[in-house]
């Protein structure tokens, strides 16, 4: 399947966002309103989401008139025919396409299968879930992680093609990793021509402290902006 | 409006494509799935954390109540998603100049596609087609994809020098010393040795990151 790229997933999903009217702000209006206010948090909902690698939210209000010139199959037939007749001309211009309904676009990248992963994020921020698809069509059915799962299946669209140009390991074990490259490139800078007892002494108190093989701590926390929090 | 995340862009990217022709895009990427090689250009393109084409038929927009209008259009449409590292401008260039066959093949069949030579014509069409991301999340704002996958090459190579030359080692030895086998703990001068090993084999993995987003606002406005 397109969606899996070894063990890692591409979730695409396009929800429908119902019309209507809350205090004056269209539907559509006011979950981008609320989207753009998770950017205001100190750290978005979606880190408290387990693998979560990379995600993105977006309001799809229409699709667009291509306009602009450029190639395409067919174009010279076209350009040699309306030597003939300006109606050639005309069919070749793209035709306009408008959608009937806003869609809340959700495209996320993680670990593991879909199940878990939808699960995870159910139990996690169900009530930030609530607040952004509650205008969706369809939603109101939605009331724990089951329902979640079999809703989310429903606005699902599968991947053509899927790259992957990261790796596919599980979010604690590429943070620990992360974690471990930065104070390790940290200890080699800092402790460059000390003699060799002395090195090997500080290199076991390194270890000590960093734990490479602990993957709950020390680690970088997701959505980790400052070296501050944990390293 | 966030398209960045970090040292992360967002780039989202919807165009339409006649429904006949989307069955040949749909092939196209079907043969790129079964055969990796042909995505070797893809690969050299480091500055990827993921990406992915997804084409919806024109008839297969989710409809989920009955009160919900149908969508009644006249093309297919696909969308391109990308997570990458670098400004808007550097990563579109970057496709042209490394890939521009393989960019060709994948969007040959779209609707008043420029083709990704010359440039100008390709910039316009991407940033015409372009849709702004409302939130975006990245678990790892302060890394680049090349620093994950290196940060994976750094742990593993300290793991497997701390088995064989660290303190776990050395505890390890003083049991099977117990157990009357010779006492194998590195001596300092050995160990000094191993370690300068271990940090040339992980010169071009070593590094340290900062929070600083590499994007300036005039490169992120330009993406707008």
């Amino acid at each position: 399947m397109a969606n899996v790229s070894g063990k890692a997933y591409a979730l695409t999903c396009l929800c429908p966002i119902r019309k209507g009217q809350l205090d004056g702000i269209a539907y559509s209006d006011e979950v981008r309103y609320r989207l753009h206010n998770w950017g205001l948090l100190e750290q978005s909902p979606m880190a408290k989401v387990p693998q979560t690698y990379l995600c993105r939210y977006f309001v799809l209000n229409d699709v667009y008139y291509e306009s602009l010139p450029g190639t395409e199959f067919g174009g010279t037939f076209f350009d040699f025919l309306s030597i003939f007749s300006d109606r050639f001309r005309r069919k070749a211009l793209p035709k306009e396409d408008h959608l009937k309904s806003k869609y809340l676009v959700f495209s996320c990248n993680l670990h593991g299968d879909l199940d878990t992963y939808l699960r995870g994020m159910w139990q996690a921020i169900s009530a930030d879930i609530q607040t952004i698809w509650g205008f969706c069509y369809g939603f109101e059915k939605v009331n724990d992680a089951d329902s979640f799962i079999a809703y989310i299946k429903k606005c699902q669209l599968n991947a053509s093609l899927f790259f992957n140009g990261s790796n596919d390991d599980p979010l604690p074990e590429q943070l620990k990793a992360l974690y471990v490259k930065q104070e390790f490139s940290r200890f080699a800078e800092q402790h460059q021509g000390m003699s060799a007892a002395q090195l090997q002494q500080a290199y076991q108190a390194f270890i000590q402290r960093i734990e490479p093989d602990n993957l709950a701590r020390p680690s970088w926390q997701p959505g980790q902006t400052s070296l501050q929090l944990g390293g | 409006m966030s398209n960045i995340a970090g040292k992360a862009y967002a780039m989202n990217v919807i165009t339409p494509i006649h429904s006949y022709m989307a069955w040949i895009n749909k092939l196209i990427f079907w043969i790129a799935l079964k055969m990796p090689s042909t995505l070797r250009g893809l690969i050299t393109l480091s500055l990827i954390h993921y990406a992915r084409w997804v084409i919806i038929g024109k008839k297969q927009f989710p409809h989920l109540d009955a009160s919900q209008p149908r969508e009644d259009l006249h093309y297919s449409y696909m969308l391109f998603f990308s997570n990458f590292n670098g400004s808007w401008a550097q990563y579109v260039d970057s496709f042209t100049f490394a890939i521009p066959s393989g960019l060709d093949l994948f969007w040959k069949w779209n609707i008043r596609y420029p083709r990704s030579v010359p440039l100008t014509p390709f910039h316009s069409y991407i940033q015409f087609n372009q849709i702004q991301t409302d939130h975006y999340y990245n678990a790892y704002p302060m890394a680049a994809a090349n620093d994950i996958k290196s940060a994976k090459t750094v742990r593993a190579a300290l793991l497997a020098f701390d088995a064989k030359f660290g303190a776990t080692a050395s505890a390890a030895s003083v049991i099977s010393a117990a157990a009357s086998e010779p006492h194998t703990s590195p001596s300092p001068e050995q160990f000094l040795q191993h370690y300068n090993a271990l940090l040339r084999s992980l010169q071009h993995d070593m590094g340290v990151m900062q929070p600083l987003p590499i994007i300036s606002l005039a490169d992120q406005a330009k993406g707008e």
